[in-house]
């Protein structure tokens, strides 16, 4: 179990690519090791999801991802009795199965959840490391490597949203933001095949567009929509197109907000 | 000075035959409303407004050009001071009108490049070198700018002299922005660069000779820079009042100034004095000089308070509250009197004719918001079937686990959202300032109270809508506009209309009282929504640090209670102060006034979603 990294690692070609910012790759493993959940937060796009499937990949463990809304019940991640052929059928849910497996379970956006379905997870989040089946009478015992990790976007818009403390202090958290543009860069130019020169644009473009988080825009430009940008111009879209389509139009729908941004755009990609 | 000043702009502006293309022209209003953000993005300080160089509230400033000129020929260059981003009213430069448009935004990006500390020539050299370095699409523009412009100026060859040498070194620092050069002796008066940011920033009518090369003017210039920026004018409150002149308004005492930042106030020292009446008596009839360095131009203004006549209808004697001291790190108990009240003069009233459209449009959003919201599983009758029960119902009785009292149907019983809203708005005088066409500040919010509560009547949610203002510790004034147990009806609209800015902003003081009446509200969620236009001030020490630190604490108590404290302001330098009050995701500064009802009612439907 306390086999060095380099051991478990896999070949890079079957990892997909992630561009670490800072420690964040050292302590996910670190907590792997040592058995304790993580709660990473981060605004929407800034490659949360990305990093946990990078992780998975890296330690070898299948991941079972979860997207969490209001109507998500305990059911939904422990699992049910379905009706077969005439008899029937107990499924596991996600949870269920990363815990059998020793895999990892991701819950993204957990704080959409509601309170009552996120206390399934207290009895596996403390030392005991043990989910109960109510329904079948199972008690499951959590192997080594399984480990639960929960994200969220502690944004403004979700004040009324949080994670009851006695929920948020069974993990160790990571905070996410968008990256520098140094990391930016090479995250635009691997994911997309961009040349420097327009990916350097867009992430300057992305700085001054982040300026206006909190005043003009409820949440400025992620790393997703300067993907998306970058996509587009290399399926051949002239860059001020590109830009308004995966990046003005969707931030903002006042109309003079968005004539603002576009005349951002213009000062990194000129139209005539 | 004066004189080589005058003489400087008069051959200027009469030597230039202005040549401008009116059917070309765009005006700052065409662009007004992208301006502000358009210039944030360029990394140009939030904290500025974007203003007309010759708007009606500066008329003395084309009176004085035009003075100077003695004729109607405009000059109008863009400059920055402490308060404001000036733009000219209108551009007509360029034959072409979508250069002149971009000619605006090139101003901005190159304003907010801008640094002090050299020459005129130098400092927009620099800028724009800055800016072509990290903007290629500005860069493309700027090169069309520059190639039109440069075929409207002198050709240096019939030039003499400086003004041959200052002409040349324009042109050069226009093309080669990367390239220095040193700047030509002498004094000469050249064409105004409509490309660069104004060489001399009317300072009320005022203007020093230009370029200036004297290391010592420049020192005294930076530092009455600095100090002008200490005094931290909000723009958005010297409002455009045209009640009286010049400098001598009528508002807020704080609004000109904070005490801690602003030495030069005659008062007593009394920092740390639990109370001193004198000394508030005093500050109801302010002496500032101004600044004391130049000549003795002192400012007396009177604090606007409504006659006894008016004021308000107090319900009973009030309550006692406590007020937080930070130094002492301590809660006085019964420090402060809080007194609900109901406006005066209130009368039953339907919702003003302009609003009527605006308030359909929101009931049908948020009842389409409020149903989805309330759906119940595991009922035993209701609408509609509970799929996913049935299923472990017919499982449960093929596998023969057990069989219980099964629930399967899902309802929409109304009210389950288990939701309750305290809105708490900021009635100070500060409210009483101006933004622009729309009216006063007090004017929106009264339209974003009014549409708030039509917004929140369709949801079926409980609220309470309350305004405050203070007169010291001995008079917190609580109006009491809707009340959780009152329906939002016409008596409620009425009070909602007879509101007026009135007096300080106790902040701490109204946030308790807030959080005892939501405390009460049996709701599972419970949001505290305080609408504010400025930081808690109040006469009697409740400014700077005290009131910042008693506002937090009653924010902490109000957290505390399990209510959920939420703050939308509409100042823009907000960001001072705000994180440190409500945190950093429990507040949103809302730039454009005129947005607030949208604004505010959006918020809550994304809050609560
Ligand atoms: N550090 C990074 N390395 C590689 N790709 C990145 C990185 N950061 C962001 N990305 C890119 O951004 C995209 C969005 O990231 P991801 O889907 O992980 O966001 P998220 O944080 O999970 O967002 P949400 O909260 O909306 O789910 C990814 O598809 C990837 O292309
Ligand atoms: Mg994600």
């Amino acid at each position: 179990m306390n086999a060095p990294v380099s051991d478990i690692v896999r070949p890079l070609a079957d990892v997909p690519f992630y561009q670490p910012v800072a420690e964040e790759c050292t302590l996910f493993e670190a907590a792997w090791r040592q058995q304790l959940p993580v709660l990473i937060k981060g605004p929407t796009g800034c490659g949360k999801t990305r990093f946990v499937a990078h992780m998975a990949a890296r330690l070898s463990l299948p991941l079972f991802t979860v997207s969490c809304h209001d109507d998500l019940t305990a059911a939904d991640l422990v699992g049910r009795h379905l009706i077969g052929a005439g008899q029937t059928v107990w499924c596991d849910g996600p949870l269920t199965r990363a815990v059998r497996e020793g895999g990892i379970c991701y819950l993204d956006e957990v704080v959409e959840a509601r309170k009552d379905t996120t206390v399934v997870l207290h009895p596996l989040t403390d030392d005991r490391r043990i989910l109960p089946i109510e329904r079948t009478g199972e008690e499951l015992v959590a192997p080594p490597g399984f480990m639960l990790v929960v994200s969220y976007n502690p944004g403004y818009q979700h004040v009324l949203k949080t994670l009851k403390p006695s929920t948020r202090q069974r993990f160790v958290a990571l905070s996410f933001d968008f990256p520098a543009p140094e990391v930016e860069l090479p995250v635009l130019m691997s994911e997309t095949g961009i040349d420097a020169g327009r990916a350097r644009q867009l992430v300057v473009l992305a700085g001054q567009l982040r300026r206006l988080q909190g005043y003009d825009l409820e949440e400025s430009v992620s790393t997703r929509l300067l993907v998306y940008a970058a996509k587009l111009m290399m399926a051949g879209l002239p860059p001020g197109l590109a830009c308004r389509t995966a990046i003005v139009e969707p931030l903002s729908d006042d109309v003079d907000t968005v004539a603002a941004l576009l005349a951002v755009v213009d000062t990194q990609f000129d139209q005539g | 000075m004066e004189d080589i000043v005058g003489g400087w702009w008069d051959r200027l502006i009469t030597r230039v035959a202005y040549q401008g293309h009116p059917e070309a022209a765009v005006t700052l209003a065409e662009v007004e409303r992208t301006a502000p953000v358009f210039f944030r993005a360029m990394g140009g300080d939030a904290a500025l407004t974007v203003r007309s160089a010759v708007g009606t509230e500066h008329g003395a400033r084309r009176r004085w050009l035009e003075r100077i000129a003695g004729t109607g020929d405009r000059v109008e260059l863009a400059w920055q001071d402490a308060r404001s981003l000036y733009l000219p009213d209108v551009i007509d430069h360029f034959p072409d009108r979508a250069l002149n448009r971009q000619l605006y935004f090139w101003l901005m990006a190159l304003a907010a490049e801008a640094r002090a500390g050299t020459d005129w020539l130098t400092a927009n050299r620099e800028a724009t070198a800055r800016c072509l370095m990290q903007m290629p699409g500005l860069a493309a523009l700027y090169r069309r700018l520059v190639a039109a412009h440069l075929k409207t100026r002198p050709d240096p060859a019939r030039l003499h002299g400086a003004e041959a040498a200052w002409e040349e070194a324009i042109r050069a620092a226009l093309a080669s922005p990367n390239e220095t050069s040193a700047l030509p002796a002498g004094q000469a008066a050249c064409q105004p660069v409509p490309l660069w940011l104004h060489p001399t920033p009317p300072l009320s009518g005022q203007a020093e000779a230009v370029p200036r090369q004297d290391g010592e003017a420049e020192a005294e210039e930076a530092a009455r820079r600095e100090a002008r920026k200490r005094r931290r004018y909000r723009a958005q409150r010297v409002a455009e009042d045209t009640r009286k002149n010049g400098m001598l308004m009528v508002f807020r005492a704080e609004s000109l100034f904070t005490w801690d930042e602003y030495v030069k106030v005659n008062r007593h020292n009394d920092e740390d004095e639990e109370d001193n009446a004198a000394a508030a008596d005093d500050m109801n009839r302010l002496s500032v000089s101004a600044d004391a360095t130049t000549r003795a131009s002192r400012l007396r203004f009177d604090l606007d308070l409504p006659a006894a006549a008016y004021d308000d209808t107090p319900l009973g004697p009030g309550l006692l509250l406590p007020e937080w001291h930070w130094k002492q790190r301590r809660l006085v108990e019964d420090h402060v009197r809080l007194v609900p009240m109901l406006p005066r003069d209130a009368r039953p009233a339907g919702l003003p004719e302009r609003l009527r459209a605006p308030a359909r449009r929101l009931r049908r959003q948020f009842q389409a918001l409020a149903p989805e919201r309330t759906r119940r599983r595991g009922e035993s009758s209701g609408p509609d079937i509970d799929l996913d029960r049935v299923v472990r119902f017919l499982a449960e009785c093929g596998s023969g686990v057990r069989v219980g009292e099964p629930g399967l149907y899902q309802s929409w019983p109304p009210g389950e959202r288990s939701l309750a809203c305290l809105l708490l708005a900021d009635l100070s005088l500060s409210t009483e300032s101006w933004v622009g066409d729309a009216g006063q500040v007090i004017d929106v919010i009264r339209d974003s109270l009014l549409l708030f509560g039509e917004a929140l009547s369709a949801t079926g949610d409980a609220f309470g809508v309350y305004g405050f203002s203070s007169i010291r510790r001995q008079e917190v004034r609580f109006q009491v506009l809707k009340d959780f147990s009152e329906r939002f009806d016409d008596t409620v609209r009425g009070r909602m209309l007879a509101i007026r800015p009135g007096y300080y902003t106790r902040m701490g003081a109204a946030i308790r009282q807030a959080t005892r009446v939501l405390e009460s509200q049996p709701a599972h969620r419970r949001l505290l929504l305080i609408v504010s236009d400025g930081k808690p001030n109040d006469l009697d020490h409740y400014e700077g640090r005290y009131g910042v630190e008693d506002t937090r604490m009653a924010v902490r108590e109000a957290r505390a209670a399990g209510l959920l404290p939420f703050c939308v302001t509409v100042d823009s330098e907000a960001g001072e102060y705000l994180p440190y009050l409500f945190g950093r995701n429990g507040y949103t500064v809302v730039t454009n006034v005129r947005r607030l009802p949208q604004v505010l009612t959006s918020l809550y439907a994304t809050l609560t979603r």
